[in-house]
């Protein structure tokens, strides 16, 4: 299993108090000749695929001889930490969950943003392969209409029973359910490893589920399943009720694709020039990452390895950051 | 006014009639409103609620960035003040965990190692044989071997070296303000209502001010940590100190002590045993606060629960999850015993130095092997890998056997539960039009505990209303309330078995230990896999933590029935189940009732994790205000939490003063 | 007789529990009747008590529980204030002492020792008894030097090093006493120090005290509410209902002419022979009677009542110079014995 984190030399803020505290007193950050000697700190959230992101940017930083420190940190409350310049960089923003979050830091002018990964998100409803046998027509939408029942449980029945996402992250599937006519009734978890316990749980019993599913992430390597497919997004779908088969609903449609981006304290690009553009060119796509993910957490290799693997690999790409 | 109320008996009738009325009510008052256009009674209109959600925000805008002090800001400040405090948090963490680094970042060089393992184990198990004796010698043993036996210790390092920090300071601060709750009755009074706030308001509402003011790090995690650990430590020295017999004092006044003689000499040693159960809850609120610590950039052990558990791997979050209950108990146990640890009667002075002090110059021979060994000998300074054992895989596999084989059986007692108890008081409780719901905390605090409690009754559930959080505290409210009552169905025999029981105490120690400190996150994913998300899952979470101080206060208070008591009632013949009913039991009932407030208080403080299987209340108005960056929401809902808390523990106390004095 | 001096003197002292207590009693032109301030929600604790507490004597409190003894004492070395009234110290008035002025008098001149001990649960016998000058001080090595001396001194050598919870109740309340004697007070308050215990340990107790008063000869303040003990400790006995003095006087003063039935009450089972000295029941001297021997005045008539018996004559009372001042035969005894009235 992976716990690379357990064994890599924790980098923390080391410099003995002193430092920190002549700073704290001077009530400014050290002066920016060309480029500061100071580490830059990069989060680590709580998911692989980020941990990824993050090893593979600080492992190239490092390569430029630039310090790097890796500070574990919520992915919600790690905006607070860019904000004020504790935090530097944050490798895997999602627009699917934290766009207001980036939009009023952008806002502010102390967060800045710096442009997507190269990974695309999906998100979108998600069942599990034997479903099909049970609800026929599927990935279609369509065949929603005539087996919610399938997908019931003795709560819901005889409503389709799908557990979305949590109510902060938005998803407008209760309007999604009513514009298209679906028998379904929505269940918003509060974090997103209940959703993928209820996956787990019904999974192990071949028990009817539909769940908020999502890309890039070990769910379609882990479980046999895929995504439904519903009317393409469009803009006009959420904003024109004309729009779409539905001509008096908006939300007739399935969900945009999100970008994942990176974000960083608005200071990283006048304190560290050179790291400033190498984040910015940063770039990776859904399936190198897919690969990686599931090595890491499905095959339990270990996570450095993986990653200087890439990193080998793929020096002409990162050499030109 | 306060006096005639309680004086005047209350007919049974009176309140039966009140229940009956507020059940029709909850049926009928939605068509009844509509039909004579009331609606607005029932239900609270949208439009009247107040937008005060903005201004909180601005205003916490303001204070984080603009308010100043003529020459620096008030950020400026507490930026200093956590400068000071990461002095020492850094030593902790760079002797325990890192080692002494120099440079920062990736050219970090590491100049001294920390402690290697066979040093920290050995330095708390020769503490455990000085505190107590090879009993608790061997218990730190355990602890901390466990801790490297299964792959945890660099992480628990880390959390130790936090604790090892916040600890002191917690202590310290909460010392010194019950000493000045105890000795300004004005100071008290202020506090009083500032300690509810702090208890109950939910960390997660005031995360990202903190993050703001004290920066993103191990200190603002101790800070939190400290106003949530605090106020258990402040209550319990006014208690301690009010506890102190009047003679003491009067003593110290007659040798003619100086007010700090007499804290110093008198009240504070004699209030020890208090004191230390303060200590107590401050190590366990504190690991209590590891997995939020985690989150904002103290790392350890509750980093490693919710890396494990956002990959779904239960058993790696078990392990990191037990790992806490195992630092929680080693260090509790020492506390303990370091307290009340008393000194042999005589010391022998005339052997020569290592032998005179044979403990420390253990340690410090180990320290010194350890580390010059470890030069060459890598296992002597770092716990090899290949020795390391794990569980984790059969965790899985046994909640996947319960899943596959039991489902449905688990199934069937969650649809009962669901049926005849959680929908019918959750639609009862969303029924009740809110004027209604005033009324009756107006009119039963009048009745109860006079003007007084009804005024704060009807403000703070006021308060609920306006910011329209209503609908969200009465799912709050009706969650917290069948938890509390199942948690005292449970814990109350539980309690008492552990009293009665000889044995049986020690093993509930452990186990009310680990529910306390377990994070909930742990246990909440295998709940969600049997029995999916939903509201049964959110009463068995918020059972399992709130049974906690039901177990023990009702153990504490039939522990201090005097003997004597007991052995009188054996002489007129008490049955052993005459004794615990006539006896025991009402003379235990006043320590009972404290445990009540704090089940509520427990309860409520769990409404942030009932939010994570999907429960529409409170603690998820908390969540979405931080997903959103709306402080003023956060706030807001933070608030309410603590409203309800406030008011339930009021209301608890008055009628528990009517049960007790009535039967 | 040396002459009597007056350590402390208590002089219409007034205490009134309740709120607002000390207002209601300040505002009231003369003093207020009981039923006022029942009426108002006070207790009365200490109604206008006057008394003087002699230099080198034992001045025993007694009453029923709830009398106010306790608060009696508590007012004399002013751990309560009182409501109103004077309390003059060494012929200072106590009560216009400031905070730092009462701690040294309280450090170097008074002594107390508690009902229930009141001994700090974490020091060993030696950190209690050195306790007052550690407080005061005193550097260690004096104090657990003098300490030692004087806990030799109340037969608890060896010991040292124990903890209270480790000592019987008498051992306890030894070294409250040493505790309360290291200081080597002026005047010395005992709040029922023997009533914890049982009734031998009690009565070696107050032997043990008495030997320490005639080594020591303290000013002392003594509650009891045991007239058995009063008497074989007292100089002076006072009497206390409901915050009032009702009598205050030697033991026999007490029973042989008791202010009110609750006096007589405490008297009644006393043995009287204990208490009564010769000079209360001697008749006037024949003029040229035969005595069968001579008695002292002062002698109680416990000490003479077999010799009286058994001679056939009566015996002759002098007083301290030597002259005959009365007589005291068989009949005087007996009448004593069985309460009878002189006849
Ligand atoms: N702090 C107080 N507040 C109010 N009332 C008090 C207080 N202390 C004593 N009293 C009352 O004053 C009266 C005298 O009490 P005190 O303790 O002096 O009695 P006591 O003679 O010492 O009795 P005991 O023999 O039981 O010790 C009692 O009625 C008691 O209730
Ligand atoms: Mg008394």
């Amino acid at each position: 299993m992976n716990s690379s984190h357990n064994r890599r030399p924790a980098h923390w803020s080391v410099a003995g108090g002193s430092t920190a505290l002549l700073a704290a007193m001077l009530g400014l950050a050290s002066p920016a000749s060309a480029e500061s000697t100071d580490p830059i700190k990069l989060t680590l959230n709580d998911w692989t695929g980020q941990h990824i992101s993050a090893t593979i940017m600080g492992k190239v930083l490092e390569s430029k001889g630039l310090s790097v420190e890796y500070v574990q940190a919520d992915y919600i409350a790690q905006f607070a930490g860019l904000a004020s310049g504790d935090l530097d960089v944050a490798m895997e923003i999602w627009d699917t969950t934290a766009k207001q979050l980036v939009a009023d830091g952008v806002a502010t002018g102390k967060i800045e943003d710096l442009g997507g990964t190269g990974m695309k998100a999906r998100e979108e409803w998600w069942y599990p392969s034997y479903m099909k046998e049970r609800c026929p027509g599927l990935p279609d939408w369509t065949a929603l209409k005539s087996c919610a029942e399938a997908f019931s449980t003795p709560e819901t029945a005889p409503k389709g029973r799908y557990v979305g996402g949590p109510v902060a992250w938005g998803g407008n599937d209760e309007e999604r359910i009513a514009a298209l006519g679906l028998d379904f009734e929505v269940v918003h978890p509060g974090t997103d490893s209940i959703i993928f316990a209820e996956l787990e749980s019904a999974y192990q019993r071949k028990a009817p589920i539909m769940i908020w599913g999502y890309e890039p992430h070990w769910l379609n390597a882990k479980y046999k399943g895929e995504f439904v497919e519903f009317p393409p997004y469009a803009p006009e779908c959420y904003t024109d009720p004309a729009w779409g088969i539905n001509p008096d609903a908006t939300y007739d449609c399935g969900k945009p694709t999100g970008m994942i981006r990176k974000v960083a304290w608005s200071g990283v690009k006048e304190q560290w020039p050179t790291a400033y553009d190498a984040i910015k060119n940063f770039q990776i796509s859904n399936a190198e990452m897919s690969e990686m993910v599931s090595r890491v957490d499905l095959k339990g290799e270990d996570l450095n390895t993986v990653v200087d693997g890439w990193i080998a690999a793929n020096s002409a790409v990162w050499q030109k950051w | 006014m306060q006096r005639a109320a309680l004086s005047k008996p209350l007919p049974a009738a009176f309140w039966l009639a009140l229940a009956a009325l507020s059940l029709s009510l909850a049926f009928y008052a939605k068509p009844l409103g509509e039909a004579l256009s009331l609606e607005w009674l029932v239900d609270y209109p949208k439009l009247w609620i107040v937008p005060i959600q903005s201004q909180i925000s601005a205003a916490m805008h303001w204070l984080i960035d603009e308010a100043s002090f003529g020459l620096f800001t008030l950020r400026e400040a507490l930026r200093f003040l956590s400068g000071l405090m990461e002095v020492p948090m850094n030593l902790a963490i760079e002797g325990l965990a890192t080692g002494l680094l120099s440079g920062t970042g990736s050219r970090a060089v590491e100049i001294f190692p920390p402690l290697s393992w066979i040093a920290v184990t050995v330095i708390f198990a020769a503490t455990g044989h000085y505190a107590k004796g090879w009993a608790l010698a061997f218990v730190q043993l355990a602890c901390f071997l466990y801790l490297a036996l299964f792959g945890q210790w660099h992480s628990a390092m880390l959390t130790l070296a936090s604790i090892a920090v916040t600890l002191p300071f917690g202590v310290a601060v909460g010392l010194a303000l019950g000493i000045a709750c105890h000795t300004w009755s004005g100071f008290d009074r202020f506090m009083r209502p500032v300690l509810d706030l702090m208890q109950t308001v939910p960390v997660f509402a005031y995360l990202v001010p903190i993050l703001f003011m004290f920066g993103f790090g191990p200190v603002s995690a101790m800070i939190a940590t400290i106003i949530y650990a605090l106020p258990p430590m402040i209550h319990n020295t006014t208690l301690a100190l009010k506890a102190v017999p009047d003679e003491l004092r009067e003593f110290g006044t007659m040798v003619g002590c100086t007010p700090s003689q007499m804290m110093r000499k008198i009240l504070l040693p004699s209030a020890l045993s208090g004191l230390m159960v303060g200590v107590n809850q401050v190590i366990m609120s504190s690991l209590n606060m590891v997995i939020i610590a985690s989150m904002i950039g103290a790392g350890g052990l509750g980093y490693d629960v919710l890396f494990s558990l956002r990959r779904l791997d239960i058993g790696a979050g078990m392990e990191a999850g037990l790992a806490i209950v195992v630092l929680a108990i080693a260090l509790d146990r020492l506390s303990q015993a370091l307290a009340t640890r008393h000194p042999p009667a005589r010391k022998t002075t005339s052997r020569a130095f290592p032998l005179n002090y044979p403990r420390s110059f253990l340690c410090v021979a180990v320290i010194a092997a350890t580390w010059i060994g470890g030069n060459w000998i890598e296992a002597l300074q770092t716990f090899p890998e290949g020795w390391q054992i794990s569980t984790r895989q059969y965790w899985g596999e046994l909640v996947k056997a319960i899943n596959l084989n039991f489902y449905d059986q688990l199934e069937a007692v969650k649809l009962f539960f669901l049926a005849t108890l959680l929908l019918p008081v959750k639609g009862f409780m969303l029924g009740l039009p809110w004027a209604w719901v005033i009324g009756l905390i107006a009119l039963g605090g009048y009745k109860l505990g006079g003007w007084r409690l009804a005024l704060l009754g009807t403000m703070l559930f006021g308060f609920i209303l306006l910011t329209g959080q209503w609908d969200y505290a009465m799912i709050s409210l009706y969650l917290c309330g069948v938890s509390v009552l199942l948690a005292i169905l449970i814990g109350a025999p539980l309690g008492i078995l552990a009293a009665e029981v000889k044995g049986f105490s020690r093993v509930m120690r452990v186990a009310v230990d680990t529910l306390q400190t377990l994070p909930t996150f742990v246990y909440l994913i295998p709940v969600v896999m049997l029995f999916n998300s939903g509201d049964f899952s959110a009463l068995i979470a918020v059972t399992l933590y709130a049974v906690v101080p039901v177990i023990r206060y009702t153990a504490h208070g039939l522990d201090q029935v005097s003997p004597n008591l007991i052995e009188a009632g054996k002489m007129i013949g008490c049955s052993k189940w005459q004794i615990l009913t006539k006896i025991k039991l009402p003379l235990a009932a006043p320590h009972m009732m404290l445990g009540l407030s704090q089940t509520i208080m427990f309860a409520l403080s769990m409404l942030v994790i009932t939010a994570l299987v999907g429960t529409r209340d409170l603690g998820q108005q908390v969540y979405t205000a931080l997903s959103q960056a709306d402080p003023g929401l956060g706030l807001i809902a933070g608030l309410s939490v603590a409203f309800i808390a406030i008011v339930t523990d009021r209301f608890a106390a008055v009628a528990a003063k009517w049960l007790t004095a009535g039967g | 007789m040396k002459p009597a001096v007056t350590k402390l003197a208590c002089r219409n002292i007034w205490k009134v529990f309740g709120p607002g207590g000390d207002r209601f009693l300040r505002g009231a032109a003369k003093a207020p009747s009981r039923d006022a301030f029942t009426r108002a929600g006070l207790i009365v604790a200490a109604e206008d008590i006057s008394l003087d507490v002699i230099a080198g004597q034992i001045l025993v409190i007694m009453g029923l529980s709830g009398s106010g003894k306790s608060t009696l004492v508590r007012l004399m070395s002013r751990l309560i204030e009182p409501s109103s009234g004077e309390l003059i110290f060494e012929g200072k008035d106590l009560r216009k002492a400031s905070e730092k002025e009462l701690i040294e008098i309280r450090r170097h001149k008074m002594g107390m020792v508690f009902q229930s001990f009141a001994l700090l649960p974490h020091r060993t016998v030696l950190g209690n008894v050195a306790f007052p000058l550690e407080v005061q001080g005193v550097g260690k090595a004096v104090h657990e030097e003098k300490a030692q001396e004087i806990i030799r001194l109340v037969g608890l050598a060896g010991r040292e090093n124990c903890y209270p919870r480790e000592l019987s109740g008498g051992q306890q309340q030894r070294v409250g006493i040493a505790r309360s004697l290291i200081s080597d007070p002026h005047i010395w308050f005992l709040d029922e120090p023997f009533s914890a215990l049982d009734p031998i340990i009690r009565r070696e107790m107050q032997d043990e005290f008495l030997r320490l008063q005639s080594e020591f000869q303290k000013t002392i303040v003594f509650i009891t509410h045991d007239f058995e003990e009063a008497i074989r400790l007292a100089d002076r006995v006072a009497i206390m209902k409901d915050g009032r003095i009702v009598q205050i006087g030697t033991p026999e003063e007490l029973v042989l002419a008791p202010a009110d039935d609750y006096v007589r009450q405490f008297t009644k089972h006393v043995v009287r022979a204990k208490v009564v000295s010769v000079r209360a029941i001697m008749t006037a001297p024949g003029p040229d009677a035969a005595y069968a021997g001579s008695v002292k005045a002062t002698d109680h008539i416990e000490d003479i009542a077999d010799a009286v018996e058994k001679a056939a004559l009566p015996f002759a009372v002098q007083d301290e110079n030597g002259r005959i001042i009365g007589a005291v035969g068989r009949r005087n005894i007996v009448d004593v014995l069985i309460g009878r009235e002189q006849s």
